[in-house]
């Protein structure tokens, strides 16, 4: 589903993605773990072209979103970006709008669908992230955890095949951690595939059926969360484990 | 005081071409300043040096220097000033103050622009909106929010700085109100003018507070 080969990024002298590769199949939830500064955000990000690649290769369910650093023109990388949903660790809900402007905004600029569907859509949406009370409140009168269940919503909208989550949870205060959590679980129960940068050791371990730990730009360990995290040697895992458990 | 009644009307057409000057110069400057904010924070390199020009004359020079120098000076350039002549003195002013007031426009609204979140430009993106229906709908909404206050304030000095028009010989509130203190030995007239002033400046305050209120989020 995700095909990323031997992809490098560097900003200026620093280089944060040294040769990543890895591959996401269908209904995986892949956690991305690894400690500050060791370019997580920027490998999710690269995925959904927020940050451009210098160098590799992203294929996206077949399709080739860049090569050798090269992106493909403007219309097909349109299409291939619509595929995927990206969460914010801060939310980024367009405050000026209310929750069902937030939800309808970006599917009626795309004419996704007429509007009474997308207003059905939105509503059911809300339902599943359990908000549905929230349609006309604004953004700054939610708490952080909700405002964090309408983005997800929000990028439901447009259907997409594969969800982005960029430490989403990192903003909460532990208390609201696990209703996002939960939402995120019940996404995985239905199989969407999923690739979520988080510090939530413990829900990677029980939501992920993957993880990629993530050491100074190299992948430095990749597998179940067994393999990857507690049968490991590797020293910089096991120092990174005992610091947050 | 006995004649209040012959002069309070002069004052009042006075008053009508400081309240003409200001909606005139108030509703061309807006959507100039908004689209000189856009030319100079575009790609182009050209226009954005051009733009910083611009502002830099009209804020680095006095706004009285601007409409002596088109009301008065633009008749003198050489070999084209014949055909860059305003002989109408109102439309000379409105000139120099739409030129004014729309770099200072500029100005806010550019402080507005760099106040909306990247996150917003990022999440618009990944929703799939193209690059005009972020700027539409997304970042200019809270842009002008964001530059409600400073706006505010700038038309309330507006209000004020058209009383320089006296300068070029146009009957506004102050010019009227210094004849009539100048005719009649007393200053009572300009007692009355400050008030009035008060009381534009107060519903231009009233009235941005209301929007401000509206367009909170």
């Amino acid at each position: 589903m995700i095909e990323v080969r031997n992809i490098k990024k560097s900003f200026g002298d620093l280089e944060v993605l040294k040769d990543i590769s890895f591959s996401v199949e269908k209904g995986d939830v892949v956690a991305i773990l690894g400690p500050s500064g060791s370019g997580k955000s920027t490998m999710l990000r690269s995925l959904i072209e927020l940050e451009t690649v210098d160098a590799g290769e992203i294929i996206i369910e077949g399709d080739t979103l860049c090569s050798d650093g090269i992106y493909v023109p403007k219309k097909q990388r349109k299409k291939i970006l619509d595929k995927m949903g990206m969460v914010f660790q801060h939310f980024n809900l367009f405050p000026h709008m209310n929750i069902k402007d937030n939800l309808l905004c970006a599917c009626l600029c795309a004419k996704q669908a007429g509007k009474k569907e997308l207003e059905k859509l939105a509503s059911e949406l809300l339902a599943k992230v359990d908000l549905s009370d929230k349609i006309n409140a604004m953004p700054s009168q939610l708490s952080g955890g909700q405002k964090q269940r309408v983005a997800i919503a929000r990028a439901l909208m447009r259907q997409p095949d594969i969800m982005l989550f960029d430490e989403p949870t990192s903003a909460l205060d532990p208390e609201l951690t696990k209703e996002v959590l939960n939402v995120i679980k019940q996404l995985s129960e239905e199989k969407m595939t999923m690739l979520i940068v988080t510090h939530e050791i413990g829900f990677a371990v029980e939501a992920a059926n993957k993880i990629i730990f993530l050491d100074e730009g190299h992948i430095a360990a990749m597998g179940s969360p067994e393999e990857a995290l507690y049968n490991n040697d590797n020293e910089r895992i096991k120092a990174f484990l005992e610091k947050v458990v | 005081m006995a004649n209040l009644k012959e002069w309070i009307p002069l004052m009042l057409q006075g008053c009508g071409l400081t309240v003409k000057l200001f909606f005139i110069v108030i509703l061309l400057s807006l959507p100039l300043g908004l689209a000189a904010t856009f030319l100079y924070t575009g790609k182009n390199v050209v226009i954005r040096k051009i733009m910083g020009f611009y502002i830099l004359i009209m804020r680095g020079t006095p706004l009285l220097l601007q409409v002596f120098f088109i009301y008065f000076g633009l008749p003198f350039v050489p070999k084209i000033g014949q055909y860059l002549t305003i002989n109408d003195r109102f439309i000379a002013a409105c000139t120099a103050y739409v030129l004014n007031y729309a770099a200072y426009f500029a100005e806010i609204f550019r402080g507005g622009l760099l106040s909306v979140d990247k996150g917003q430009y990022e999440a618009a993106k990944v929703l799939g909106m193209s690059e005009s229906q972020t700027t539409f709908k997304i970042v200019l909404p809270q842009m002008i929010r964001i530059s409600l206050p400073a706006v505010s304030n700038e038309a309330i000095i507006l209000i004020k700085d058209t009383a320089l028009v006296t300068a070029i010989g146009l009957a506004d509130l102050l010019k009227v109100t210094n004849n009539i203190v100048n005719r009649t030995t007393n200053i009572t007239a300009f007692i009355v003018a400050a008030c009035f002033y008060l009381v534009m400046s107060y519903l231009l305050t009233v009235f941005f507070r209301n929007l401000e209120k509206k367009f909170a989020f």
